[in-house]
C-alpha cells in the first residue's frame, strides 16, 4: 500500500527565533528522502512536530490525505510513524528484550518470536538478554529500529542516525534502510552529511534558517551543489600540508596491557606505539573496540604500569590526569556533556576543570575567580566561542561552541600533546572545519596529537600515521599515504591486509 | 484549563521559593489534620507553632533544638553536595556522644579548664571514626554507603544501650540505665541564667561560616561541586576521588559527633539511652529544606526545631501524641520534594498568552 505524508504550511515559532517558517513538503513511500541542513536549520523541529513532541503554531500534517492530530509521541506511534532519535531513548540497565517490549501489550512469547523474525530478516545480530549499556552505539541504534519495526510503521524517521556510527555500521544501516524502503516503508532521513545523502537518498529537501530552500532529485545534485544550498556559500576544503616529521620522540607506549574487572569493558592487549613531535597519530576503529579504555589510560583516568607510558623521557603511567597535565599533556574526551564539561556550571567554572599549576586558578586552596575569568575570556576570543558572557551556564552553548571551549581550554596551556577522542562528534560543518583547522595548526607548531576517532574521513584528513584498534589490539602503524578508507575498513572489521 | 509545561531550565527563583511553599502547604495540611481530629485548626496550629516560642524560655528551647540540627545538616551538606549519601548521622552523633561521654566519665570527679576541650575533641573524633566506616567501605570495597551508614545507626544505639546498662552505668544509680553525672568542667557553659541554651550554638554558627567559605571560596568546594554533578568529570579533571569521599564523610561525622557532644554536655549532662530524638535523621530534612546552603540551613533548622517544641506543647495542652512532630517533619519533606516539580515544570493557565 502506498503511503503519502504531507506537511502543509507548518510554522513553529520559539521565543526569539522562527524554527520552521511556512514549510510544506510531500513524501511518498518507495523512496528515501533526505532532510538536509546545518545544526539549527530547523530539521529537528520539523521532526519533533512529525513525532508529536511539539505542536506547530500553524500548519497541518496529512497521512494518506487524512489530517493528523499529533498531540503526543503516542499519537505518532498510533498513526504508524516511527522515530529513531539522534540520542537514544533506551533504559540502559534493562535488557534489550525488556527495552523492546516495554510499551507493548502483546505477550512476551509473541513478541520474542516477532523480534526474532525481524532480526533474522534484516540480519541484525544482537543478544536480547544483555543490558543495553553493554551495547555499542550501532547496536543500540538497531534496538531502537527494531522497536519501531515491531509496530509495522508506515513512516520511519531517522534523525542524524550516523553521528554515532562507524563506516561499517553506517553501510549496514544504509542496507537496512534500503530494504525497508523496498518493503514500502516511507523513510525520512535527517542529516547534515552530504556524502550520505548522495549515497542513500532518492530525493533531498534542504533547509536553512528555518526555511525550506529546495526540493530536488538526487540525480540532479552533487556534493558541491548541496553544500552550497545548505550553507548558503561555498565551503572551503581543508587540506593538511605535508610537514617534515621530526624523529624526536615525544610519547612512547610499551607493552601496555589492561584487564578490566568490568566484563563489559574491552581489555587491551599489548599496545605499543610512539608519536614524534609535530605528528598526528590517528587511531581508527569501530566504537567499543577499546578506544574508550585506551583514552582513559592515556589520560590517566585509569592508572597503568609506571613504565608503560614514557612521555618526554619521563615514565608517567602511574600519574593521574592532573599530574599528567603538568607534563604538558592535554585531553579532550568523547563525551562533551557528561565528562569534558558540566552543563549546569558556568562557562568560566568549566574552564577551571583544567587546573594547571601555573595558571594559578587556585592559590593555597582558594578559588582565584578573577584569574579564571580572565583565562575564560581569552579562550572565548582565541577560539571563536560564540558568546561574550562567561557567566552563562555552558548548557546554553551549542555543541560546536562547547567543543571549541573544551579544545580551547585544553590548548591554551600550549601542551606538547593533545589526546582527543571523537572531537567532532555530532557537530555541524562549520564547527567541524574549525576544529580540524585548529588541530592542523597544532601540528604546524610542532606539537603532537593522538586522535582517536570513529570517523575515517577525519582520520585520513588529519593524521600522519594511522593505526586501527580492534578488540583491544592495535594494528601495525601505517603512514597516512599508504592507507585508504577501504584498507582501514578491512582492519576495523578484524581482517588482515598485507 | 490548566496545562503543565516543561521549563527550559530549572528556575532559580523557584529554587529558593519551594521551601517556603513547602512550609505553607505543611501548615495547611497540618491544619486539615487537626480539623479532622476534631480540633480548631488555627488554635491547634497556634499551640504548635506560636505558643512554644512565645517567651524567652521557649525561644531558648528553640535554639537549643536548632543547634544540633543545624550542625549536623551543615556536615551532611558536604556529603550531599558531592554525591555521597550519608544518612547515618544519627549513628555518628551517637558514637560521638559515646566517645566524648566516655572521656567525660574519666574526669567525673575532677575539675579543670582542660577537660571540656578534650571532651569536645573526643566527640568530634568519635563521629569521624564512625563516619569513616561507610567511607572506607565505599572507597575500597564498593559498598553502598546508604545501607552501611544507616545500619551503623542501630549498631551505635545498641552499643550505647549496652554501655549505659552495663559497664558504664552509675554505681550509685539504683540500676537506672544511665551513667554518672559529668563534672561541671565537662559541661558546656550555659549562656543565660535559667535558660538551657548553651555554648554549643557557637559551634553551629562557626560551622555555618566555615562551610560557606569552603563551599564557595575554596578548591575543595569547587571539587565537591564538580563531583556532585558528574563523577566522570571529576575523574577526568584528576581530582582524587577516594580522598574526597573520605574527607566529606569525616567532616560530616565530625559535625554529627559535635552535635552529640553538645547534647550530652549541654542539656543532658550524662549518658543515657536517648541522647538524641533522631536529630541525625531530621537533619537530612533540614539539609534539603535549606537547599544545602549554609544560610538556608540556619532557617531550616529553626523551622524544623519548632516541630519538636510544638509537638511537646501540643501533647501537654491538647493531649495529641508528640509523634505529631514527626508527622510535620515528614510533611515538610514530602511537600518539598513535591514542589520541586515546579523547578522543572511550570503551570500555565489556558487563555493566558506567553
Amino acid at each position: 500500500m502506498n503511503t503519502n505524508l504531507k506537511i502543509s504550511n507548518v510554522t513553529k515559532i520559539y521565543p526569539g527565533c522562527v524554527a520552521n517558517d511556512n514549510v510544506s513538503l510531500e513524501f511518498n513511500s518507495g523512496k528515501i528522502y533526505a532532510l538536509l541542513g546545518e545544526n539549527g536549520a530547523g530539521k529537528s523541529t520539523l521532526v519533533k512536530i512529525l513525532s508529536g513532541v511539539i505542536k506547530p503554531n500553524e500548519g497541518e500534517i496529512f497521512l494518506n490525505k487524512n489530517i493528523l492530530k499529533l498531540n503526543s509521541p503516542l499519537d505518532a506511534k498510533k498513526n504508524d510513524i516511527g522515530m529513531v532519535f539522534q540520542h537514544f531513548n533506551l533504559f540502559e540497565t534493562l535488557s534489550v528484550f525488556e527495552n523492546l517490549i516495554i510499551d507493548s501489550n502483546e505477550t512476551k512469547e509473541v513478541l520474542r518470536e516477532k523480534i526474532d523474525s525481524i532480526m533474522k530478516k534484516y540480519n541484525f545480530l544482537i543478544n536480547l538478554d544483555v543490558p543495553v549499556l553493554n551495547l555499542s552505539a550501532g547496536q543500540k541504534q538497531k534496538v531502537e529500529i527494531i522497536r519501531c519495526l515491531i509496530r509495522n510503521p508506515k513512516v520511519l524517521i531517522m534523525d542524524e542516525p550516523t553521528s554515532v556510527l562507524t563506516e561499517q555500521e553506517t553501510s549496514e544501516l544504509f542496507l537496512s534502510l534500503k530494504k525497508f524502503s523496498e518493503e514500502g516503508i516511507l523513510i525520512i532521513y535527517i542529516t547534515h552529511k552530504l556524502k550520505e545523502v548522495m549515497q542513500l537518498c532518492d530525493e533531498v529537501a534542504v533547509m536553512r534558517k528555518g526555511k525550506l530552500v529546495s526540493v530536488s532529485e538526487i540525480k540532479s545534485e552533487n556534493i558541491e551543489s548541496l553544500a552550497k544550498k545548505m550553507v548558503g556559500q561555498n565551503l572551503k576544503t581543508i587540506k593538511k600540508k605535508k610537514l617534515e616529521t621530526s624523529a624526536d620522540q615525544l610519547i612512547k607506549i610499551t607493552n601496555l596491557n589492561f584487564i578490566s574487572e568490568d566484563p563489559f569493558e574491552t581489555n587491551l592487549n599489548n599496545i605499543n606505539f610512539s608519536v614524534n613531535r609535530g605528528e598526528c597519530l590517528g587511531i581508527a576503529g569501530i566504537s567499543g573496540n577499546g578506544q574508550s579504555e585506551l583514552f582513559q589510560i592515556l589520560s590517566g583516568e585509569i592508572i597503568s604500569d609506571k613504565s608503560s607510558i614514557e612521555f618526554n623521557k619521563n615514565y608517567i603511567g602511574d600519574l593521574n590526569p592532573q599530574e599528567r597535565r603538568e607534563y604538558l599533556m592535554a585531553f579532550s574526551p568523547e563525551d562533551r556533556l557528561e565528562q569534558a564539561a558540566i552543563p549546569q556550571m558556568k562557562i568560566f567554572e568549566n574552564v577551571a576543570l583544567n587546573n594547571f599549576k601555573s595558571s594559578n586558578f587556585f592559590n593555597n586552596g582558594l578559588i582565584n575567580e578573577s584569574k579564571i575569568k580572565e583565562h575564560a575570556k581569552k579562550i572565548i576570543s582565541d577560539f571563536n566561542v560564540n558568546t561574550d558572557n562567561i557567566e552563562l551556564k555552558s548548557q546554553f552553548l551549542s555543541g560546536g561552541n562547547l567543543q571549541k571551549l573544551i579544545i580551547g581550554r585544553e590548548l591554551i596551556t600550549s601542551p606538547d600533546l593533545l589526546i582527543c577522542f571523537n572531537p567532532t562528534w555530532g557537530l555541524d560543518v562549520g564547527a567541524i572545519n574549525y576544529i580540524h583547522e585548529t588541530l592542523i595548526k597544532i601540528n604546524e607548531q610542532n606539537k603532537s596529537i593522538i586522535l582517536i576517532s570513529t570517523d575515517t574521513d577525519e582520520l585520513l584528513k588529519l593524521s600522519d600515521k594511522i593505526s586501527v584498534i580492534h578488540k583491544g589490539e592495535l594494528s601495525k602503524i601505517m603512514s597516512a599515504e599508504e592507507v585508504t578508507s577501504e584498507k582501514l575498513g578491512v582492519l576495523m572489521g578484524g581482517g588482515e591486509i598485507d | 484549563m490548566i496545562k503543565i509545561v516543561k521549563r527550559d531550565q530549572p528556575s532559580r527563583t523557584i529554587f529558593f521559593l519551594t521551601p517556603v511553599l513547602a512550609i505553607i502547604l505543611t501548615l495547611f495540611a497540618g491544619g486539615l489534620i487537626f480539623y479532622i481530629l476534631g480540633f480548631k485548626p488555627f488554635e491547634a496550629l497556634k499551640f504548635f507553632f506560636i505558643v512554644p516560642i512565645a517567651d524567652m524560655y521557649g525561644f531558648s528551647e528553640l535554639l537549643l533544638k536548632a543547634t544540633p540540627l543545624c550542625l549536623i545538616a551543615i556536615g551532611l551538606s558536604f556529603c550531599f553536595k558531592s554525591n555521597n549519601w550519608n544518612i547515618g548521622a544519627e549513628g555518628q552523633l551517637t558514637f560521638g556522644a559515646i566517645v566524648s561521654g566516655g572521656v567525660a566519665l574519666l574526669f567525673y570527679n575532677q575539675e579543670g579548664f582542660y577537660i571540656l576541650p578534650i571532651v569536645i575533641l573526643a566527640g568530634a573524633i568519635g563521629g569521624m571514626l564512625y563516619a569513616s566506616i561507610p567511607a572506607i567501605l565505599k572507597t575500597y570495597f564498593n559498598t553502598n554507603e546508604i545501607l552501611v551508614s544507616l545500619m551503623l545507626v542501630y549498631v551505635s544505639k545498641l552499643i550505647l544501650d549496652y554501655l549505659v546498662v552495663g559497664p558504664w552505668s552509675n554505681p550509685e544509680g539504683f540500676n537506672f540505665p544511665e551513667t554518672r553525672q559529668f563534672s561541671e568542667s565537662a559541661r558546656l557553659p550555659i549562656l543565660f541564667e535559667g535558660l538551657r541554651i548553651h555554648a554549643g550554638i557557637f559551634l553551629a554558627l562557626a560551622a555555618v561560616v566555615v562551610s560557606w567559605f569552603i563551599f564557595y571560596k575554596t578548591y575543595l568546594g569547587f571539587q565537591m561541586k564538580v563531583s556532585g554533578f558528574s563523577l566522570k568529570t571529576a575523574k577526568y579533571a584528576g581530582y582524587k576521588g577516594k580522598k574526597m569521599i573520605i574527607l566529606v564523610f569525616l567532616i560530616s561525622g565530625a559535625c554529627a559527633g559535635l552535635a552529640g557532644v553538645g547534647e550530652i554536655t549541654g542539656p543532658i549532662g550524662q549518658l543515657h539511652r536517648e541522647v538524641s530524638p533522631d536529630y541525625g535523621f531530621t537533619a537530612i530534612i533540614v539539609a534539603f529544606l535549606g537547599r544545602l546552603h549554609p544560610v538556608g540551613i540556619i532557617f531550616a533548622s529553626l523551622i524544623v526545631a519548632i516541630t519538636y517544641l510544638g509537638a511537646e506543647t501540643a501533647q501537654i495542652f491538647m493531649q495529641i501524641p508528640k509523634y505529631t512532630g514527626q508527622v510535620f517533619q515528614g510533611m515538610i519533606l514530602f511537600f518539598l520534594l513535591a514542589s520541586d516539580y515546579l523547578l522543572f515544570f511550570k503551570i500555565k493557565f489556558k487563555g493566558s498568552k506567553k
